[in-house]
Protein backbone atom coordinates (compact mmCIF):
# COMPACT_ATOMS: atom_id res chain seq x y z
CA UNK A 1 0.00 0.00 0.00
CA UNK A 2 1.25 3.43 -0.86
CA UNK A 3 1.34 6.04 1.79
CA UNK A 4 -0.09 9.25 0.40
CA UNK A 5 2.51 11.95 0.25
CA UNK A 6 1.71 14.87 2.45
CA UNK A 7 2.93 17.86 0.58
CA UNK A 8 1.37 20.33 2.94
CA UNK A 9 2.99 18.71 5.93
CA UNK A 10 6.36 18.75 4.23
CA UNK A 11 5.91 22.40 3.39
CA UNK A 12 5.15 23.25 6.97
CA UNK A 13 8.54 22.03 8.23
CA UNK A 14 10.39 24.15 5.68
CA UNK A 15 8.34 27.26 6.37
CA UNK A 16 10.46 30.35 6.12
CA UNK A 17 10.55 32.76 9.00
CA UNK A 18 12.22 36.08 9.53
CA UNK A 19 15.48 35.63 11.56
CA UNK A 20 14.67 37.99 14.42
CA UNK A 21 17.02 38.00 17.45
CA UNK A 22 14.29 36.43 19.56
CA UNK A 23 13.76 33.55 17.11
CA UNK A 24 17.51 32.99 16.86
CA UNK A 25 17.75 32.90 20.64
CA UNK A 26 14.85 30.47 21.01
CA UNK A 27 16.09 28.19 18.23
CA UNK A 28 19.60 27.94 19.68
CA UNK A 29 18.38 27.69 23.27
CA UNK A 30 16.15 24.79 22.33
CA UNK A 31 18.92 22.96 20.46
CA UNK A 32 21.43 23.57 23.25
CA UNK A 33 19.04 22.30 25.89
CA UNK A 34 18.16 19.11 24.06
CA UNK A 35 21.39 18.06 22.35
CA UNK A 36 24.02 16.16 24.30
CA UNK A 37 27.53 15.29 23.27
CA UNK A 38 29.92 17.94 22.07
CA UNK A 39 30.30 20.53 19.35
CA UNK A 40 30.61 18.21 16.38
CA UNK A 41 27.26 16.63 17.27
CA UNK A 42 25.47 19.90 17.77
CA UNK A 43 26.74 21.94 14.80
CA UNK A 44 24.93 19.88 12.12
CA UNK A 45 21.71 20.15 14.17
CA UNK A 46 22.07 23.93 14.19
CA UNK A 47 22.78 23.92 10.45
CA UNK A 48 19.64 21.90 9.71
CA UNK A 49 17.45 24.10 11.84
CA UNK A 50 18.74 27.34 10.29
CA UNK A 51 18.34 25.87 6.83
CA UNK A 52 14.79 24.66 7.50
CA UNK A 53 13.77 28.13 8.59
CA UNK A 54 15.18 29.54 5.39
CA UNK A 55 17.85 31.61 7.15
CA UNK A 56 20.92 30.26 5.40
CA UNK A 57 21.74 27.64 2.78
CA UNK A 58 23.80 24.59 3.65
CA UNK A 59 26.90 25.52 1.68
CA UNK A 60 27.11 28.93 3.29
CA UNK A 61 26.59 27.41 6.74
CA UNK A 62 29.47 24.97 6.38
CA UNK A 63 31.67 27.67 4.89
CA UNK A 64 31.10 29.71 8.06
CA UNK A 65 31.62 26.57 10.19
CA UNK A 66 35.02 25.97 8.67
CA UNK A 67 35.91 29.60 9.29
CA UNK A 68 34.71 29.34 12.87
CA UNK A 69 37.29 26.64 13.57
CA UNK A 70 40.08 29.19 13.33
CA UNK A 71 38.73 30.83 16.48
CA UNK A 72 39.18 29.47 19.99
CA UNK A 73 36.21 28.60 22.17
CA UNK A 74 33.40 26.09 21.78
CA UNK A 75 32.72 25.43 18.10
CA UNK A 76 28.94 25.58 18.66
CA UNK A 77 29.40 29.08 20.06
CA UNK A 78 31.63 30.42 17.29
CA UNK A 79 29.55 28.90 14.47
CA UNK A 80 26.29 30.24 15.94
CA UNK A 81 27.86 33.63 16.57
CA UNK A 82 29.23 34.07 13.05
CA UNK A 83 26.12 32.67 11.32
CA UNK A 84 23.73 34.81 13.32
CA UNK A 85 25.84 37.89 12.69
CA UNK A 86 25.64 37.11 9.00
CA UNK A 87 21.85 36.71 8.96
CA UNK A 88 20.77 39.21 11.64
CA UNK A 89 23.64 41.56 12.45
CA UNK A 90 24.97 42.50 15.87
CA UNK A 91 21.67 41.85 17.66
CA UNK A 92 21.52 38.40 16.10
CA UNK A 93 25.06 37.66 17.28
CA UNK A 94 24.22 38.71 20.84
CA UNK A 95 21.06 36.58 20.76
CA UNK A 96 23.18 33.65 19.56
CA UNK A 97 25.64 33.96 22.45
CA UNK A 98 22.78 34.01 24.96
CA UNK A 99 21.11 31.07 23.24
CA UNK A 100 24.26 28.96 23.46
CA UNK A 101 25.39 30.03 26.92
CA UNK A 102 22.24 30.42 29.02
CA UNK A 103 20.64 26.94 28.86
CA UNK A 104 23.77 25.00 29.90
CA UNK A 105 24.47 27.63 32.55
CA UNK A 106 21.06 27.16 34.12
CA UNK A 107 21.31 23.36 33.80
CA UNK A 108 24.74 23.35 35.45
CA UNK A 109 23.57 25.57 38.33
CA UNK A 110 20.79 23.04 38.95
CA UNK A 111 23.23 20.11 38.70
CA UNK A 112 25.69 21.96 40.95
CA UNK A 113 22.94 22.49 43.51
CA UNK A 114 22.01 18.83 43.28
CA UNK A 115 25.63 17.81 43.88
CA UNK A 116 25.96 20.07 46.93
CA UNK A 117 22.86 18.39 48.34
CA UNK A 118 23.64 14.75 47.51
CA UNK A 119 27.35 14.80 46.64
CA UNK A 120 28.29 13.36 50.03
CA UNK A 121 26.12 10.25 49.87
CA UNK A 122 28.08 7.05 49.28
CA UNK A 123 25.91 6.03 46.32
CA UNK A 124 26.34 9.31 44.48
CA UNK A 125 30.08 9.27 45.10
CA UNK A 126 30.25 5.85 43.46
CA UNK A 127 28.24 7.17 40.51
CA UNK A 128 30.62 10.09 40.01
CA UNK A 129 33.65 7.83 40.33
CA UNK A 130 32.31 5.45 37.71
CA UNK A 131 31.39 8.31 35.41
CA UNK A 132 34.86 9.85 35.81
CA UNK A 133 36.60 6.54 35.15
CA UNK A 134 35.59 6.52 31.46
CA UNK A 135 36.92 10.01 30.73
CA UNK A 136 40.43 8.85 29.64
CA UNK A 137 38.75 6.38 27.28
CA UNK A 138 36.63 9.12 25.72
CA UNK A 139 39.67 11.35 25.27
CA UNK A 140 41.47 8.40 23.66
CA UNK A 141 38.64 7.84 21.24
CA UNK A 142 38.55 11.55 20.36
CA UNK A 143 42.28 11.33 19.65
CA UNK A 144 41.78 8.24 17.51
CA UNK A 145 39.03 9.86 15.44
CA UNK A 146 40.89 13.14 14.99
CA UNK A 147 44.08 11.32 13.97
CA UNK A 148 42.21 9.08 11.56
CA UNK A 149 40.56 12.01 9.78
CA UNK A 150 43.71 14.01 9.25
CA UNK A 151 45.92 13.93 6.19
CA UNK A 152 49.25 13.12 7.79
CA UNK A 153 52.41 14.57 6.32
CA UNK A 154 55.93 14.28 7.75
CA UNK A 155 55.68 17.95 8.65
CA UNK A 156 52.43 17.49 10.57
CA UNK A 157 53.90 14.49 12.44
CA UNK A 158 56.97 16.49 13.47
CA UNK A 159 54.82 19.47 14.56
CA UNK A 160 52.53 17.34 16.70
CA UNK A 161 55.43 15.28 18.08
CA UNK A 162 57.56 18.22 19.17
CA UNK A 163 54.63 20.16 20.61
CA UNK A 164 53.44 17.11 22.55
CA UNK A 165 56.89 16.47 24.03
CA UNK A 166 57.14 20.10 25.16
CA UNK A 167 53.64 20.02 26.67
CA UNK A 168 54.29 16.78 28.56
CA UNK A 169 57.72 17.89 29.81
CA UNK A 170 56.67 21.39 30.89
CA UNK A 171 52.98 21.20 31.77
CA UNK A 172 53.08 24.33 33.93
CA UNK A 173 54.02 26.37 30.86
CA UNK A 174 51.37 24.70 28.67
CA UNK A 175 49.56 27.94 27.91
CA UNK A 176 52.62 29.71 26.52
CA UNK A 177 53.95 26.61 24.78
CA UNK A 178 50.65 26.30 22.91
CA UNK A 179 50.40 29.91 21.82
CA UNK A 180 54.08 30.07 20.88
CA UNK A 181 53.93 26.65 19.25
CA UNK A 182 50.95 27.47 17.04
CA UNK A 183 52.50 30.76 15.95
CA UNK A 184 55.82 29.04 15.13
CA UNK A 185 54.03 26.27 13.21
CA UNK A 186 52.04 28.85 11.24
CA UNK A 187 55.13 30.90 10.39
CA UNK A 188 57.00 27.73 9.52
CA UNK A 189 54.31 26.74 7.07
CA UNK A 190 54.25 30.27 5.66
CA UNK A 191 57.99 30.49 5.10
CA UNK A 192 58.96 26.93 4.09
CA UNK A 193 56.30 25.71 1.75
CA UNK A 194 56.89 22.06 1.03
CA UNK B 1 39.91 37.00 45.36
CA UNK B 2 38.95 33.43 44.58
CA UNK B 3 36.58 34.66 41.85
CA UNK B 4 39.32 36.76 40.28
CA UNK B 5 41.73 33.81 40.19
CA UNK B 6 39.11 31.52 38.67
CA UNK B 7 38.22 34.16 36.08
CA UNK B 8 41.83 34.62 35.08
CA UNK B 9 42.37 30.87 34.78
CA UNK B 10 39.35 30.44 32.53
CA UNK B 11 40.16 33.54 30.49
CA UNK B 12 43.52 31.90 29.68
CA UNK B 13 41.76 28.62 28.87
CA UNK B 14 39.45 30.48 26.49
CA UNK B 15 42.40 31.82 24.51
CA UNK B 16 43.73 28.37 23.61
CA UNK B 17 40.46 26.42 23.50
CA UNK B 18 40.97 25.17 19.96
CA UNK B 19 39.72 22.07 18.25
CA UNK B 20 36.74 20.67 20.11
CA UNK B 21 36.10 20.37 23.81
CA UNK B 22 38.30 17.40 24.65
CA UNK B 23 41.56 19.02 23.63
CA UNK B 24 41.19 21.75 26.20
CA UNK B 25 40.46 19.41 29.11
CA UNK B 26 44.19 18.85 29.76
CA UNK B 27 44.74 22.58 29.99
CA UNK B 28 41.81 23.04 32.36
CA UNK B 29 43.32 20.31 34.50
CA UNK B 30 46.68 22.09 34.43
CA UNK B 31 45.01 25.25 35.74
CA UNK B 32 42.86 23.76 38.51
CA UNK B 33 44.52 20.50 39.68
CA UNK B 34 45.79 20.19 42.37
CA UNK B 35 45.31 23.73 43.72
CA UNK B 36 41.51 23.65 43.57
CA UNK B 37 40.59 19.96 43.39
CA UNK B 38 41.96 16.41 43.23
CA UNK B 39 42.46 14.43 40.00
CA UNK B 40 39.52 12.13 40.82
CA UNK B 41 37.20 15.03 41.54
CA UNK B 42 38.36 16.59 38.28
CA UNK B 43 37.54 13.47 36.25
CA UNK B 44 34.06 13.35 37.78
CA UNK B 45 33.59 17.03 37.01
CA UNK B 46 34.54 16.47 33.37
CA UNK B 47 32.13 13.54 33.20
CA UNK B 48 29.34 15.80 34.46
CA UNK B 49 30.33 18.58 32.07
CA UNK B 50 30.18 16.17 29.14
CA UNK B 51 26.87 14.56 30.06
CA UNK B 52 24.99 17.83 30.56
CA UNK B 53 23.87 19.99 27.63
CA UNK B 54 26.31 22.57 26.34
CA UNK B 55 30.00 22.87 25.38
CA UNK B 56 32.34 21.01 27.73
CA UNK B 57 34.71 23.94 28.38
CA UNK B 58 31.78 26.16 29.24
CA UNK B 59 30.21 23.58 31.53
CA UNK B 60 33.50 22.87 33.28
CA UNK B 61 33.91 26.60 33.87
CA UNK B 62 30.41 26.91 35.32
CA UNK B 63 30.93 23.90 37.61
CA UNK B 64 34.35 24.94 38.90
CA UNK B 65 33.11 28.49 39.48
CA UNK B 66 30.04 27.18 41.30
CA UNK B 67 31.97 24.80 43.52
CA UNK B 68 34.61 27.35 44.49
CA UNK B 69 32.65 30.60 44.73
CA UNK B 70 28.90 29.98 44.35
CA UNK B 71 26.61 31.62 41.82
CA UNK B 72 28.80 34.60 41.05
CA UNK B 73 31.81 32.36 40.72
CA UNK B 74 29.90 30.33 38.13
CA UNK B 75 28.84 33.48 36.30
CA UNK B 76 32.36 34.94 36.28
CA UNK B 77 34.03 31.71 35.15
CA UNK B 78 31.51 31.13 32.36
CA UNK B 79 31.85 34.67 31.08
CA UNK B 80 35.64 34.51 31.29
CA UNK B 81 35.97 31.40 29.20
CA UNK B 82 34.02 32.92 26.29
CA UNK B 83 35.40 36.46 26.66
CA UNK B 84 38.45 36.03 24.45
CA UNK B 85 36.75 33.98 21.70
CA UNK B 86 33.96 36.57 21.41
CA UNK B 87 36.46 39.40 21.38
CA UNK B 88 38.57 37.69 18.72
CA UNK B 89 35.55 37.06 16.49
CA UNK B 90 34.19 40.59 16.89
CA UNK B 91 37.55 42.15 16.06
CA UNK B 92 37.95 39.87 13.06
CA UNK B 93 34.49 40.78 11.76
CA UNK B 94 35.31 44.45 12.17
CA UNK B 95 38.83 44.40 10.76
CA UNK B 96 38.97 41.30 8.59
CA UNK B 97 40.18 43.35 5.64
CA UNK B 98 43.38 44.26 7.47
CA UNK B 99 44.23 40.79 8.81
CA UNK B 100 46.45 38.97 6.32
CA UNK B 101 46.09 35.49 7.84
CA UNK B 102 46.08 32.58 5.40
CA UNK B 103 43.13 30.48 6.48
CA UNK B 104 44.28 27.08 5.19
CA UNK B 105 47.69 27.45 6.85
CA UNK B 106 46.09 28.63 10.09
CA UNK B 107 43.75 25.64 9.91
CA UNK B 108 46.58 23.14 9.60
CA UNK B 109 48.60 24.84 12.35
CA UNK B 110 45.65 24.78 14.73
CA UNK B 111 45.03 21.15 13.87
CA UNK B 112 48.58 20.29 14.93
CA UNK B 113 48.12 22.38 18.08
CA UNK B 114 44.85 20.77 19.11
CA UNK B 115 46.18 17.29 18.34
CA UNK B 116 49.10 17.88 20.72
CA UNK B 117 46.62 19.19 23.31
CA UNK B 118 44.51 16.04 23.07
CA UNK B 119 47.58 13.81 23.51
CA UNK B 120 48.63 15.85 26.54
CA UNK B 121 45.10 15.59 27.95
CA UNK B 122 45.13 11.82 27.52
CA UNK B 123 48.62 11.56 29.03
CA UNK B 124 47.68 13.46 32.18
CA UNK B 125 44.36 11.67 32.67
CA UNK B 126 45.56 8.06 32.34
CA UNK B 127 45.11 6.10 35.58
CA UNK B 128 48.16 6.68 37.78
CA UNK B 129 48.52 3.11 39.06
CA UNK B 130 47.94 -0.49 38.05
CA UNK B 131 44.67 -1.12 39.89
CA UNK B 132 42.73 -2.94 37.14
CA UNK B 133 39.30 -1.34 37.62
CA UNK B 134 39.98 2.17 36.24
CA UNK B 135 41.86 0.67 33.27
CA UNK B 136 38.96 -1.64 32.45
CA UNK B 137 36.49 1.25 32.50
CA UNK B 138 38.80 3.42 30.38
CA UNK B 139 39.61 0.73 27.80
CA UNK B 140 35.99 -0.39 27.49
CA UNK B 141 34.79 3.18 26.97
CA UNK B 142 37.53 3.74 24.39
CA UNK B 143 36.44 0.65 22.47
CA UNK B 144 32.78 1.60 22.55
CA UNK B 145 33.12 5.25 21.55
CA UNK B 146 35.93 4.81 19.02
CA UNK B 147 34.41 1.93 17.05
CA UNK B 148 30.63 2.32 17.40
CA UNK B 149 28.26 5.24 16.89
CA UNK B 150 27.19 5.22 20.55
CA UNK B 151 27.19 8.71 22.08
CA UNK B 152 29.79 9.12 24.83
CA UNK B 153 27.13 10.54 27.13
CA UNK B 154 25.53 7.10 27.47
CA UNK B 155 28.89 5.56 28.23
CA UNK B 156 29.43 8.08 31.04
CA UNK B 157 25.97 7.63 32.55
CA UNK B 158 26.11 3.84 32.09
CA UNK B 159 29.45 3.43 33.77
CA UNK B 160 28.34 5.66 36.64
CA UNK B 161 25.29 3.45 37.07
CA UNK B 162 27.38 0.25 36.88
CA UNK B 163 29.80 1.48 39.51
CA UNK B 164 26.87 2.47 41.72
CA UNK B 165 25.32 -1.01 41.37
CA UNK B 166 28.68 -2.66 42.10
CA UNK B 167 28.64 -0.76 45.38
CA UNK B 168 25.30 -2.31 46.29
CA UNK B 169 26.71 -5.84 45.95
CA UNK B 170 27.38 -7.51 49.30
Amino acid sequence: MKIPSRKNGAKKTTKKTEPTPLRIFLTLAQINTLTLGGGYVIVPVIGNSFKKQGWIDEEEFYRIFSRAQVFPGPIALSTSFLCSYKIAGVKGAIAAVLGVVLPPFIALILVGGFISLYGDTELFKRFLKGAGAVVPGLVGSMLWKTAKNRKWTTRALIEVGLLTILLVLFPSAAFFILIGGIVVIYLGRLIWKS
Amino acid sequence: MEILKISLAFFKIGIVAFGGGWSVVGLIKQEIVPSWMSVDAFSSLIAIAQSTPGPIALNAATLVGWQKAGFFGALAATFSVIAFPLLAMSLTLAFSRYIPIKKDLADESLRSGSMAMIIMTLWTLLPQNTIPMPWIFALASFGITAFTQINGVWVILGSGAINMLLGLLP
